[in-house]
């Protein structure tokens, strides 16, 4: 080997830099505040808004209110459940803690969580049909900050050049038609997300509960013929057979392509619709036999978990309050496009976007996860479920029997 | 000649192939978004756009430098803790070495999500996710036990006549570490310390778990977010690709034939 | 020497600490958790009763075991062949240089430098059933479409092709530098003796680098035993489990879901450790039978 004066001079700037850089990264970095020191924390699900958002000046506002400064961090909603119990085990858990709806009983009965009696949160002025979510025991736990939910989003060119009428759709047999039509010209049908997580999940939901299924009992014959509706779209071509990966973010990506007809997906999406490039329209889920398909109520709660003393849990349940309060929530609800919780608010949105009604309806038939006295045990039912809907669109298992390992996985 | 000019054809042609997937990544960084799903796909970028690098320059580059920090902290930290540990092993040869030997093997088996939870509940407690420190110590365990064994192959093989010279001169252990056995190691410390900056450059699993809640993101954490939120905006998440890999390529292209004989005296020697 | 076995231990004592402090502790919280009966109360506030094994037997027992071990090692398996032959081939045929070899032999390293994250966004992108380069390759070459990601049959192969993309730049350079450690002279007295250039290969060069092909081998061992951003990324696991390795699956139960199991998560990755250490064990008693023999 031929020793070159290179490699001296790499190492030595190698380490040089190394030892620059890490000299001046002693600097406290993002400290994780701990309760009691006068710096309250936040934790949310959304790191798509950076310091400079309004979410986060709107957190800084209400920690002045209550008269503390806030440490805001924000985590993927999947690590969020995660985070929160690990850093309860340690004792530090957040002052305050924003969190997908589905996890709030879980979190409530593993005494994570104090309940609005214990701290003075008030979750009166939220839909009781959203509230539900977080009940559990006779108590409530924390206060919706919004709520989105699923429709049908639909390309207006596809459907007229096939000649459907987005009107006429009000059940399955008459949605199984237009995809037929739309199909038939030559255009693609409907997209969806059928991944193995929670999305996949929540995007069976409608389906699900719209043929009278319930959650309590996973291989009734609603349940089997809601997924074979699913099946037979994959096996009639009229939905791709990349849905079984789709995130609803991919999901949405291949509707925004202008080639389908129809895309389940949420109130979040509103925004990207505008930037599409064609014209859409969104009518709700259809239930089997016709009429409105309940879908799943989606977005989080502001919660206050147990701290080191009363003093600091009556603080946060202050920014809590703020945070959720009418005349904050609104720009929160807007920037998240979600329809907030609170009916005043909601009138507010709608006045503002006239085209928001239709979701402003969907969340008010919008039903908890957890509901049906399940709280705790949707986790347990919600996996069994979305690993049936893999199965059985994969064609490894029929859907009867798909469901049928899910129910017993379920118990 | 002409022997030797197809072998250069066949060259070309295998390393095309082998690198179709990093064209495809430029590719599709340079692809706009409505063409992103055509099918089927465009080969070459016929209309480009470099709105994915804009956005990579106006939000990637303070990930950019935490990553940097991070790398190269984690190859200070590495390099302090496995060069005099290879020496003693290599040179001292203390009794019970063997099972400290097999331990790192073992070591380097525990994945990494395993190693992440226990860290994140220590790190909480101390107060330490989201630092700059922390993230340095957890990425290091990936490089300390590889960098220990390499090097303390790489010392066994500086002649023990060196050493025993150094100390008929009347060196310690401490200057003959430094100023003999160090010096003479240098590749196999090139190996280590690169080594240590590429799985720190490219580490996932400990960044999102320790230090995903502050503004301290390296750009694996950058990335992420292009793929984890409510869009998928692949030429943004290809364009970080494109540039995340510029470091990296330039330190292994320059590292390149220390890192081969470092690897192959740890064979040897073994 | 008394005193040099202390100087001895003075240079190691920073790495032990650093060992017992960085592992030994993650490994012993893993132990505690798999033997444990967690619920989340119990996490949190602690008194999770001491089950013993029964953790390890609902793994064992689980219908997800059987597929998510022989995915692990048919992933393993497969990825180490073909890494190492691929890898050996390159380096073989780079071994002689000529115009370009060293730019070319550079080139070929990138796929290694790529942070996990990128390439396995990459490949997914590629093998995207409907606007994938892949399928749009095999219909323009007239064959029919595959759904990469979205097949049971065809995930595991899919995740498993990324895999040995990104591994074969290892056993390249690894290999080539092996090569060239070889004094030319003995191939090519063989050659001179009538073998043909594959026997002289086979006879001669290949035993020689069989040293340097074990550890190869054992460092890929280790590497793609726990692999698990590029599995997760690509496909979940999925779907319906088809390409689930254990490392993934430990993941999915104690991330991948809203209500973390803890007990079974750490179970399976205990499982794994297992593996790995039998594996390790194995390479070093082959290679002392080598040596002896």
């Amino acid at each position: 080997m031929k020793s070159s004066p290179n490699t001296r001079r790499l190492t030595a700037a190698l380490v040089a830099t190394g030892l620059a850089l890490s000299a001046c990264s002693s600097r406290p970095g993002g400290d994780s505040g701990t309760s009691g020191t006068g710096t309250f924390s936040v934790w949310d699900p959304y790191p798509q808004f950076d310091g400079t958002s309004e979410w986060v000046k709107v957190i800084r506002k209400c920690g002045a209110q209550a008269g503390v400064d806030v440490e805001r961090q924000a985590f993927d909603t999947t690590d969020l459940t995660n985070k929160v119990l690990l850093a309860a085990q340690q004792g530090t858990a957040p002052n305050v803690l924003v969190v997908d709806n589905p996890v709030v009983s879980t979190l409530a009965e593993g005494g994570v969580l104090k309940s609005n009696q214990d701290t003075g949160l008030d979750a009166s002025g939220a839909a009781p049909n959203l509230v539900a979510a977080g009940q559990t025991g006779g108590q409530t736990y924390g206060v919706p900050i919004g709520a989105n939910t699923l429709a049908l989003y639909y390309n207006r060119a596809v459907l007229s050049t096939a000649g459907v009428d987005p009107a006429a759709i009000k059940d399955w047999v008459s949605l199984d038609a237009a995809l037929a039509r739309v199909t038939a010209a030559g255009k693609k049908g409907i997209t969806f997300s059928a991944i193995g997580t929670e999305e996949g999940t929540f995007q069976f939901l409608p389906w699900f509960w719209g043929a009278g299924a319930q959650l309590t009992d996973l291989s009734s014959a609603e349940a089997v013929s809601a997924l074979e509706l699913w099946k037979s779209w994959l096996d009639r071509k009229y939905a791709p057979n990349s849905v079984i990966g789709n995130t609803q973010t991919t999901s949405w990506q291949e509707f925004a392509t202008g080639e389908y007809a129809f895309a389940v997906n949420g109130t979040w999406q509103l925004g990207n619709a505008k930037k599409a490039g064609f014209e859409y329209g969104v009518i709700p889920i259809p239930s089997r036999t016709g009429g409105v398909a309940p879908a799943p109520a989606g977005g989080e709660f502001v919660t206050v978990p147990a701290q080191s003393g009363k003093d600091e849990e009556a603080t946060a349940a202050r920014i809590a309050n703020c945070l959720t309060s009418p005349e904050t929530v609104l720009a929160t609800d807007t920037a998240l496009t979600y329809v907030s919780a609170v009916a005043s608010v909601q009138q507010q949105q709608v006045a503002a976007q006239p085209d928001f009604a239709v979701w402003v309806d969907a969340v008010k038939s919008a039903k908890g996860r957890t509901g049906d006295g399940l709280g705790t045990r949707y986790p347990r039912i919600s996996q069994p479920l979305w690993t049936a809907v893999q199965a059985a669109l994969t064609g490894s298992k029929s859907p009867k029997d798909a469901l049928q390992a899910a129910a017993a996985s379920a118990k | 000649m002409t022997r030797r000019s197809w072998r250069t054809v066949v060259g070309v042609l295998l390393t095309a192939v082998m690198l179709f997937p990093v064209y495809w990544m430029i590719n599709v960084s340079l692809t706009p978004a409505d063409r992103m799903r055509k099918s089927p796909p465009d080969f070459l970028p016929t209309a480009p756009t470099f709105e994915g690098y804009a956005r990579v320059l106006n939000e990637q580059l303070p990930y950019f430098a935490t990553s940097l920090v991070v790398a190269s902290g984690t190859v200070v930290l590495t390099l302090v803790l496995s060069a005099p540990a290879a020496y003693s092993l290599a040179k001292l040869r203390p009794r019970g070495r063997r099972p400290l030997l097999f331990a790192l093997l073992v070591a380097q088996m525990i994945p990494g999500i395993i190693m992440a939870l226990g860290f994140y509940g220590v790190y909480v407690s101390l107060g330490i996710t989201n630092t700059l420190w922390g993230l340095i110590f957890a990425d290091s365990t990936i490089a300390v036990p590889f960098a220990v064994l390499i090097l303390t192959a790489f010392m066994a093989a500086v002649p023990d006549d060196l050493v025993q010279a150094a100390r008929i001169d009347g060196a310690g252990a401490l200057r003959t570490f430094w100023s003999i056995v160090l010096p003479v190691s240098r590749n196999g410390i090139v190996t280590a310390a690169l080594f240590a900056f590429l799985w720190a450059w490219s580490d996932f699993v400990f960044a999102a778990t320790l230090d995903s809640g502050g503004s301290l993101k390296p750009l694996t954490l950058g990335i992420y977010r292009y793929i984890g939120n409510n869009n998928q905006e692949w030429n943004a998440i290809m364009a970080t690709a494109v540039v995340a890999s510029v470091p990296a390529t330039i330190l292994l292209v320059l590292a390149q034939r220390f890192v081969a004989s470092g690897i192959t005296a740890g064979a040897v020697r073994d | 020497m008394p005193r040099r076995q202390a100087v001895g231990w003075a240079f190691l004592l920073p790495l032990v600490a650093y060992l017992l402090l960085c592992y030994v502790y993650p490994l012993l919280t893993n132990i505690d958790l798999s033997i444990r009966d967690h619920t989340v109360r119990s996490f949190v506030h602690g008194g999770a009763p001491l089950i013993g094994w029964d953790n390890y037997a609902k793994v064992f027992a689980d219908p997800a075991f059987g597929p998510a071990l022989r995915n692990t090692v048919v992933f393993t398996v497969v990825s180490l062949v073909f890494q190492y032959v691929i890898g050996l081939a390159l380096a073989v045929f780079f071994a002689r240089g000529f115009r370009l070899s060293v730019t070319l032999r550079a080139l070929l390293l990138v796929p290694w430098l790529l942070p996990l994250i990128v390439s396995a966004s990459t490949w997914a992108w590629m093998f995207n059933s409907e606007a994938g380069v892949v399928n749009a390759a095999l219909t323009f070459l007239g064959f029919g479409t595959v759904d990469w990601l979205t097949s049971p049959d065809w995930s595991l192969v899919a995740v498993t092709i990324a895999n040995i993309w990104i591994g074969i730049p290892f056993n390249l350079v690894v290999l080539y530098s092996g090569l060239r450690n070889i004094p030319a002279e003995l191939p090519e007295a063989s050659s001179l003796d009538g073998a043909s250039r594959w026997q002289a290969f086979w006879y001669v060069t290949f035993p020689l680098l069989r040293p340097i092909s074990g550890i190869t081998l054992l460092l890929g061992l280790v590497y793609t035993l726990k692999v698990f951003d590029i599995i997760w990324i690509m496909t979940r696991g999925g779907p319906s489990g088809s390409s689930t390795t254990l490392a993934t699956w430990s993941y999915e139960l104690g991330f991948g879901t809203m209500l973390p199991r803890f007990g079974p998560s750490a179970a399976v990755g205990n499982i794994l450790i297992v593996l790995a250490v039998a594996a390790g064990l194995l390479y070093v008693r082959l290679q002392r039978h080598q040596e002896t023999a």
